[in-house]
């Protein structure tokens, strides 16, 4: 059974697949932090931490530049 | 004829900057040229009589009453058909033209029962003017009762909602034009000809008829041959109250008819306004008729409590609850930290209760797990629209649509979902636009009378971004974008060409996937290129996909590659699905914005809210309702305060969200009615119908209108008392004085909002938000030479597949929506008589997909997904595609949502209950018990 956080995740490391790598990562990064919940965000790290196959790679890219405390005003993601 | 009749000037306004300039009874008036010399006397202040004229219909001159003598003129032509020229002198009340009236209306009284009803409840317009006419005595003999008329005929009471009277027509046409110009439906007809002639409902009665009950035709009857049959029982109303229907998007504007004072008021109609910018003057049978729930038996009036969902429920006082309320938060909070409780506001509350609510979660909850239903309907559009024009909100108002050339239509069932609407969008079909239906199913609009589409797509369900992605690529390669538009008005413009260009995306490529003929396809790209102005008018079909956002960025890429934006007549338009869905996005019930689609890491807003509020608040977003549901089921999110929704019926998922409910220790629900939520809920708070509150609610076009209180709460509180209330025994200082003042912190607040308050709203009528400084009556059209972020952001909507798939277990597509009589979940309409077209959803399915599974029309099926299986009645029709069946959600026992699963849109988490992978089969005996379970009456079952 995946994660819900996993499976959600990926959802949007699909949507940014196109891109290349750093700006997908980026993308992936800065939608999570605009409109996910931060225990959320602990929970994937979790996941990617415990080794959780169920992630999608680009999402496990993007799980490493999350950050603790997101000091941004608004942001947009684009995809 | 209405308890206090809106001014009529018997003919439309003319649109023209033309003037001429006539003599009217001496009185000289300049008016557009072309129009009528009825509508010219009463803006000179000369009153006409009429009988066949109304100012919502185009002139007939049939009755022959509003006849005048015009200087050079031979006769004495009927005013309403005669256009205004300019110097015309014209005479209305020489006694050549007062003769004539006189026997004229001697004619139609010598018809005219003597027991007429209407006459005797002052509700027959002819007798008025019978009087104003002189027409004292009848040389023909008046017929003494309803028997004794020429051709007596019997009353047809077949409409739960009103009656038809033949004895008391006086065919004047007035509610066949309705029916045709207004409704757009063609339901009556005159059969007959001379003394003859009659009203005909198609040759049968009206409930057999075509006719959608949108009572059209009952308002526009001048004698109550066409009668409310609430007038009939209650007697004629004393009073009216203006406010707002809490049905829909559209957000019509109504009149409430009432009869008696405070806790005996009781609404004996609706009559939707002139005024009402929404809908002027036209309404639906949901919005007219069906506001009897309100007043129905099953109306939960006092607070209830229990330890367990398994226990009684108990009912204690206001005070009682609220302290079970914040004992039990506060507790929770205690135990399990800040986060572990939240909130759900609703559509159907008021913009003032549901900034409410988001202020209780942020400032006395303490973090910002605050959601709203539009999660599972228009989050997409939010989302969609931001990124692309930079505002969460739809382009238009709906007299735009009078203007446009071209409709594009994408995932949405106007005539069933959004009447008042599409009837206007038919009108202007039948003056000459063209209509392109992207759908699945060939709803009504594909063909129906008098309005035929260019073109019907029906594309696969899932289908939708690579879609909309062929129609730019065909604009794009064929060279029909406005690329100086593109240039001025947005950025990434090359490499958004290049994106849409590459093969990839050609009709042809996707066609496997869209299940579309390219050549139609092209076609349909085409048509919506070349108009002059060609719009965009899109539903749930749209956004309730896994890439619902991506679709709707992709609807804003075509606008923009064309040049359909900014103007009347062009836009992307959401048609939202419940009555304030756009006012509750509006007033930050998303996790992560504040008021006015602001982000809560804004520091500069977030300081705003916390001087007002006097609390430090979260910067970081909250959870969503799926979020909330996935961690009560971790055993992280521990309490829920839901206000006017039924998550447990509307959500997918059902199993899973009734586990989530389940794995909570306080959930709060408060509603009309003991919904499907409150079996799992600890306290149940009573709610407020829309007849009983006081505030604001936002329509699909921004159009921000009031909605006052008929009769006082039938529960002791308004909402947003319960909600302050709730937030003051947690130990939060909240209190308002009114929902006036309420809306002046909006104000105070939003910048969209800073030009609204209660007192300029009922001084100027409803407006269209932004309402500013620089716009201080509203914003009809929005992006006007620049788009609200500048400029507006072409994005590149690759086409992801959704993950939900069919296979040989699970064959068939299901696909979700809404039928014209039920509304939603059904809580309202099912307590109305509406429940007579509509009494249990049905599964339609397409007569080959039928044929080799055994299933014929009134069999119950299984309908089963790899999340669940109901059961259901099945419609074999050729409506559906092969492949795809369709169902609605309006009765729970249907549980249609027991089906669908957890997929959602990847960007906001709206459900995915466009694209069900399923399979349908002949039901066993578990079928026949569902039907008797379906059979039972609403109040044993629990």
């Amino acid at each position: 059974m995946i994660a819900p956080e996993a499976r959600l995740g990926n959802d949007i490391a699909r949507q940014f697949a196109h891109l290349p790598e750093d700006q997908a990562v980026e993308s992936v990064v800065r939608h999570l932090e605009t409109f996910w919940d931060p225990r959320m965000r602990r929970a994937l790290r979790a996941l990617a931490a415990a080794g959780d196959d169920a992630l999608d790679p680009l999402l496990v890219l993007a799980i490493r530049r999350l950050r603790d405390r997101v000091p941004h005003q608004e942001t947009e993601a684009h995809p | 004829m209405t308890l206090t009749p809106e001014k009529d000037y018997g003919t439309p306004p003319v649109a023209t900057t033309d003037r001429a300039t006539v003599t009217i009874d001496g009185h000289e008036v300049t008016v557009p040229a072309g129009t009528s010399v009825l509508r010219a006397a009463l803006e000179a202040g000369v009153e006409i009589p009429k009988l066949c004229a109304t100012d919502s219909l185009n002139a007939f001159g049939s009755c022959r009453m509003c006849l005048v003598e015009i200087d050079g003129a031979k006769g004495v032509p009927a005013s309403c058909t005669t256009p205004c020229a300019d110097g015309m002198v014209v005479a209305t009340g020489t006694e050549q033209v007062r003769r004539l009236r006189r026997q004229v209306m001697e004619l139609y009284l010598s018809e005219h029962p003597e027991d007429c009803d209407g006459c005797a409840r002052g509700n027959c317009e002819m007798q008025g003017l019978a009087r104003t006419v002189d027409a004292a005595e009848v040389r023909y003999g008046r017929p003494h009762t309803r028997e004794e008329v020429a051709h007596p005929a019997p009353i047809d009471l077949s409409n739960p909602y009103f009656g038809f009277d033949p004895a008391a027509c006086i065919v004047c046409s007035r509610c066949v034009r309705a029916c045709s110009d207004i409704q757009g439906t063609f339901a009556l007809t005159v059969e007959g000809r001379g003394l003859d002639s009659a009203i005909s409902a198609g040759g049968t009665e009206f409930l057999s008829s075509e006719c959608v009950s949108c009572g059209a035709c009952v308002q526009a009857c001048p004698t109550s041959a066409l009668q409310e049959k609430s007038v009939v029982d209650l007697g004629m109303p004393t009073r009216s109250v203006e406010t707002t229907c809490a049905y829909c998007g559209v957000g019509c504007s109504f009149r409430a008819e009432v009869s008696g004072e405070g806790d005996d008021t009781r609404v004996v109609r609706m009559v939707p306004s002139k005024s009402g910018g929404a809908n002027e003057g036209h309404s639906c049978v949901k919005g007219r008729f069906a506001y009897g729930y309100a007043a129905h038996r099953d109306r939960q009036l006092h607070p209830m409590v229990r330890d367990s969902i398994d226990d009684e429920w108990r009912v204690v006082s206001w005070e009682e609850a609220i302290d079970k309320v914040a004992t039990g938060f506060r507790a929770l909070q205690a135990k399990h930290g800040v986060g572990a409780i939240g909130g759900i506001s609703s559509s159907r509350c008021t913009n003032e209760e549901v900034y409410v609510v988001q202020r209780l979660v942020r400032a006395a909850f303490g973090n910002n797990n605050i959601d709203t239903c539009a999660r599972v309907c228009h989050s997409p559009t939010g989302y969609g629209l931001k990124q692309t024009f930079g505002t969460s909100a739809g382009t238009q108002d709906f007299r735009s649509v009078d203007q446009t050339d071209v409709i594009l239509l994408i995932g949405a069932n106007p005539t069933d979902a959004h009447p008042v609407f599409a009837s206007r969008m038919k009108r202007r079909l039948r003056e000459g636009a063209q209509l392109i239906v992207a759908d699945p199913r060939r709803i009504d609009l594909v063909r129906s009378p008098h309005v035929e589409a260019a073109l019907h797509l029906p594309l696969q369900p899932g289908s939708n971004v690579a879609f909309v992605n062929a129609m730019a690529h065909v604009i794009v390669t064929e060279g029909l974008h406005d690329e100086a538009f593109m240039r001025e008005r947005c950025e990434d413009v090359d490499a958004y060409l290049a994106f849409i260009a590459d093969p990839g995306n050609s009709p042809e490529a996707t066609a496997e996937v869209t299940g579309l003929d390219p050549a139609q396809l092209r076609a349909a790209a085409r048509l919506y290129a070349g108009a002059p102005s060609a719009s965009i008018y899109y539903g749930l079909g749209v956004t309730e996909h896994s890439q619902g956002s991506t679709m709707v960025m992709g609807m804003a890429n075509l606008a923009m590659v064309t040049g359909n934006i900014g103007r009347e007549g062009v836009g992307v338009n959401p048609l939202r699905g419940q009555n304030n869905v756009q006012g509750s996005c509006d007033m930050g019930s998303f996790p992560h914005e504040f008021p006015g689609y602001r982000h809560v890491s804004m520091d500069d807003v977030r300081a705003v809210y916390e001087n007002l509020w006097g609390r430090p608040l979260d910067p970081e977003p909250g959870l969503r309702i799926p979020n909330m549901f996935d961690s009560a089921l971790a055993g992280m999110f521990r309490g829920l305060y839901v206000q006017g929704e039924d998550i447990a019926q509307s959500d997918p998922n059902t199993q899973h969200v009734a586990a989530a409910l389940r794995a909570m220790d306080l959930v709060v629900v408060q509603d009309l009615f003991l919904n499907e939520t409150a079996r799992f809920a600890h306290v149940f708070l009573p709610g407020t119908s829309f007849l009983e509150k006081d505030g604001t609610f936002t329509n699909a076009e921004r159009r921000i209108n009031r909605v006052r209180p008929v009769f006082p709460s039938k529960v002791g509180m308004d909402e947003w008392e319960v909600t302050c209330a709730i937030g003051r025994a947690m130990g939060y200082p909240m209190h308002y004085d009114s929902a006036a003042q309420i809306m002046d912190e909006i104000a105070a607040t939003t910048p969209t909002f800073a030009g609204v308050s209660f007192a300029r709203l009922d001084e100027h009528g409803s407006m269209q938000w932004p309402v500013n400084d620089q716009a201080p009556f509203g914003t009809p059209t929005m992006h006007v030479g620049e788009f609200v972020r500048g400029k507006g952001h072409l994005v590149q909507t690759v086409f992801v597949p959704t993950t939900e798939r069919t296979n040989r277990r699970f064959p068939l597509i299901l696909t979700t929506g809404r039928i014209l009589t039920q509304y939603n979940v059904g809580a309202q309409t099912r307590r109305t008589s509406n429940n007579l077209w509509h009494p249990e959803d049905v599964l339609e399915i397409h007569p080959s997909d039928a044929e080799v599974r055994g299933i014929s029309t009134g069999d119950l099926v299984d309908l089963a997904s790899r999340v669940g299986s109901t059961t259901l009645r099945a419609l074999v029709s050729e409506r559906m595609p092969p492949g795809v069946v369709y169902t609605t959600f309006h009765h729970p026992v249907t549980g249609a949502n027991v089906v669908t699963t957890e997929n959602s849109d990847w960007a906001t988490n709206c459900p995915e209950y466009k694209v069900t992978a399923v399979q349908v089969g002949v039901a066993n005996a578990r079928g026949d018990e569902a039907a008797e379970e379906a059979r039972a009456p609403l109040e044993s079952r629990s």
